[in-house]
């Protein structure tokens, strides 16, 4: 119940949450940066535990419904409040998360501890007044848009007007207005008149950063299509198809499920978007659609073991993948951003890649082989042949510690990684 | 019988394949080809039929796994095109209903050994051991679930829900058998794909919905068939045996067996010979005639009322 299945930082970077599968969501708070110990940043710490989501049991279909988290979503701060999204299979709930650190005291009928004060005691009246207290943050559900999804969602994204948001399951996605529960439209609806042709189901959706009738959706079959909402109501006719031919020296029986997109990210700028598949990551520029501009092998070494790993289901798993931020010591210059990407991969690994140099690092999210503190060993994985010293054979891959969530700040250069149970925050090495 | 058959068709494919192979270079890299698709081909099908999830189960896995079997089966038809028998001249444009019976023969000869699991088998619960008929009840749970899955796990609350919902599910099939017998594999589908409201528990329950429904068409039928409400008015969960053969003696009446879990394994192993014996007979596989989904169909309008009987009794 404590497997993480998602993490996302805010717009500001200072808030890091975490869902997981029993539906709570633990929100960390970054500490403020100590300006004298300028080697350090600030340490995350618990700043608000909730339970977002129950088990339900759907009493039609006689199945439980899920409680674990799939998606986080922060909205912009408006106030000082903070608002997320967090979805489960089926309901997608609005929490606001709000900081308490005064309270009224010095009430006429009531004692401090709130016991009622014996009326016959009270000669005077006073005014209460607000006192410091410890700091206090509370989660209160805000909404819940819910009954809106026969399959199960697998997507959230907020638009860039900041009022309406979409979520998607399998075969459908729907636009919903943060202030209406009641109400959604849906405005892609892949499901087949005859269920029996159903042969791709839809894995992902985001809305364009910029542009706020534009989005994409990402296939089984390793298609992204992007939509314009202007066109029409329904956005079955996608604007654009995105699909890379396949390259026949890889043709396998296991072709269309490492096709199969698992994540999409537009890029801050919204020219270019990233998705996960089970082997790479691929870069598109939304003006070509034939092709990526760029491939990463995220554990190529694996193609040979497809068939193990369709048989224990691995192949199913779902990575995301992620940009890096602003590096806030250059944030004038915008093409620092989006010139790494991050991912995982099995065994606590996950990936970097640098787009500029296209080298690219493997690194270990593990208590046992990291001291805090210390630089990440860099990790290299090797076929099933000879092994050098330090190498991991992949044979004695664990693939059941498998890093699926990682997140990037917005600004600074610290990641979040998770593993099965454990989060991890790593930052560069500050000079 | 349905065993040997079973077996008779993979040696014949095989040594059809071999036959065929062009030079002897060829050979042994073909038939490793064979071997790995027909593993694939047999993962695929374990997990398509032995999940029992208390969850619906993944609606992306589902659909990858089936496309894997649509492709394996497309590459069989193709290769064993000079074989009349893998011919299906009147093949239903229905490749998840081809799945499904052309799924029997490859677990058939298991069924012959319904005690002697295979290196496939060994790894299921044991209850889906004792007959590939197990395997049938994950699509008979598409409309009777709640007895499949809950039966060990959650006894009594969940098995009002199941004789509710195979009643419900049941009443709808015997709405969509009414108008249109002949279209009604089709009817089926579709209201069993119509996910809201009026058709809840048919579809999916193990499966996203429509995936198993035209294929599984015929144990959707059997579901609706008196024989379930008998069952499940008098005696709870235990399958009726002999009202089922007198009844339905035609029928596959391995769908039935819906509840291998609290029924007795006396009565699961007996209902082994039996279920074979059906699969033969509704699932001609590799037949170029139509396979039957009509003929239950019409078979079980003569039983509607004694349905509405058992239904309005009890």
């Amino acid at each position: 119940a404590d497997i993480i299945s998602t993490v996302e930082f805010n717009h500001s970077g200072e808030l890091l949450a975490t869902g997981d599968k029993g539906g709570r969501v633990v929100i960390f708070q970054q500490e403020q940066e100590n300006k004298t110990q300028s080697h350090s940043r600030g340490e995350y710490n618990v700043y608000s535990t909730f339970q977002s989501h129950e088990p339900e049991f759907d009493y039609l279909k006689s199945l439980e419904i899920e409680e674990k988290i799939n998606k986080i979503r922060w909205l912009p701060q408006k106030n000082a409040a903070q608002f997320l999204l967090s979805t489960n299979d089926k309901t997608i709930k609005l929490w606001k998360i709000s900081e308490r650190d005064k309270r009224p005291e010095g009430y006429n009928l009531k004692e401090e501890d709130g016991r009622y004060r014996d009326p016959t005691t009270v000669t005077t009246l006073r005014v209460p007044v607000f006192r410091p207290m410890d700091l206090m943050v509370e989660a209160s559900p805000r909404r819940i848009f819910a009954n809106a999804h026969t399959y199960h969602i697998n997507s959230i994204s907020i638009n860039s007007d900041y009022e309406t948001y979409l979520s998607a399951d399998d075969l459908r996605i729907n636009l919903w207005h943060l202030e209406i529960t009641d109400r959604s439209f849906n405005i892609v609806d892949i499901k087949p008149a005859n269920m029996e042709e159903l042969t791709e189901v839809i894995t992902a959706a985001e809305f364009h950063p910029n542009s706020c009738s534009t989005f994409v959706y990402s296939s089984s079959k390793g298609t992204i299509r992007l939509c314009d909402m202007r066109a029409s109501a329904l956005c079955d006719r996608h604007s654009k198809l995105f699909e890379e031919p396949e390259d026949p020296s890889n043709r396998s029986f296991f072709s269309e499920i490492i096709s199969s997109i698992s994540d999409v990210k537009f890029s801050h700028s919204g020219r270019y978007m990233m998705t996960r598949d089970y082997l790479s990551v691929k870069i598109w520029d939304l003006n070509m659609e034939n092709r990526p501009v760029e491939t990463y092998q995220v554990h190529e070494y694996l193609r040979s073991k497809l068939c193990s790993l369709y048989e224990n289901d691995c192949i199913f798993d779902k990575f995301e993948c992620c940009w890096n931020g602003l590096d806030r010591q250059v944030e004038f210059f915008s093409v620092f951003h989006g010139s790494i990407v991050m991912t995982g991969s099995y065994n606590n690994f996950f990936r970097m890649f640098d787009r500029n140099s296209k080298r690219d690092v493997t690194l270990e999210a593990s208590r046992e082989n990291n001291k805090p503190r210390t630089v990440l060993k860099p990790r290299k994985v090797c076929g099933s042949g000879k092994r050098k010293k330090d190498e991991i054979s992949v044979d004695s891959l664990d693939f059941n510690k498998k890093i699926l969530h990682t997140a990037w700040h917005p600004k600074e250069n610290i990641i979040a990684v998770a593993t099965t149970n454990n989060l991890y925050i790593f930052q560069d090495k500050m000079n | 019988m349905l065993g040997k058959g079973g077996k008779r068709k993979f040696d014949e494919h095989e040594d059809g394949l071999e036959g065929k192979v062009v030079s002897p270079t060829d050979g042994p890299s073909k038939v490793s080809y064979t071997l790995q698709r027909q593993t694939i081909f047999n993962i695929s099908l374990m997990k398509l039929y032995n999940h029992r999830p208390l969850t619906e189960p993944s609606l992306q896995k589902t659909v990858l796994i089936n496309n894997m079997l649509r492709r394996i089966q497309e590459e069989l038809k193709q290769e064993g095109s000079l074989r009349p028998m893998f011919v299906t001249a009147s093949q239903p444009a229905d490749p998840l209903s081809d799945n499904f019976r052309e799924a029997q023969p490859a677990f058939s000869h298991l069924a012959s050994q319904p005690l002697l699991p295979t290196d496939f088998v060994s790894t299921m619960p044991l209850e889906s051991c004792l007959t590939p008929a197990s395997l049938l009840e994950d699509d008979t749970f598409c409309t009777s679930p709640t007895v499949q899955h809950d039966g060990p796990t959650k006894p009594p609350p969940p098995a009002l829900q199941a004789v509710k919902d195979s009643f419900s599910s049941a009443l709808d099939e015997i709405e969509e058998l009414c108008p249109a017998p002949t279209s009604a594999e089709a009817v089926a589908a579709e209201t069993a794909a119509d996910d809201s409201k009026a058709h809840p528990s048919e579809s999916s329950i193990h499966k996203p919905e429509g995936l198993p429904e035209s294929r599984t068409a015929e144990s959707k039928l059997m579901d609706s068939l008196p024989g379930n409400f008998e069952i499940t008015a008098s005696t709870g969960f235990l399958t009726d045996l002999t009202l089922d053969d007198i009844l339905f003696a035609d029928i596959d009446t391995s769908m039935y067996d819906f509840d291998p879990c609290t029924s007795a394994t006396g009565a699961a192993s007996k209902m082994a010979p039996v279920s074979a014996d059906e699969l033969l007979k509704t699932l001609a596989p590799y037949s170029s005639q139509p396979v039957t989904p009509n003929q239950p169909f019409k078979m079980d309008l003569t039983e509607l009322d004694h349905i509405m009987e058992v239904l309005v009794g009890s």
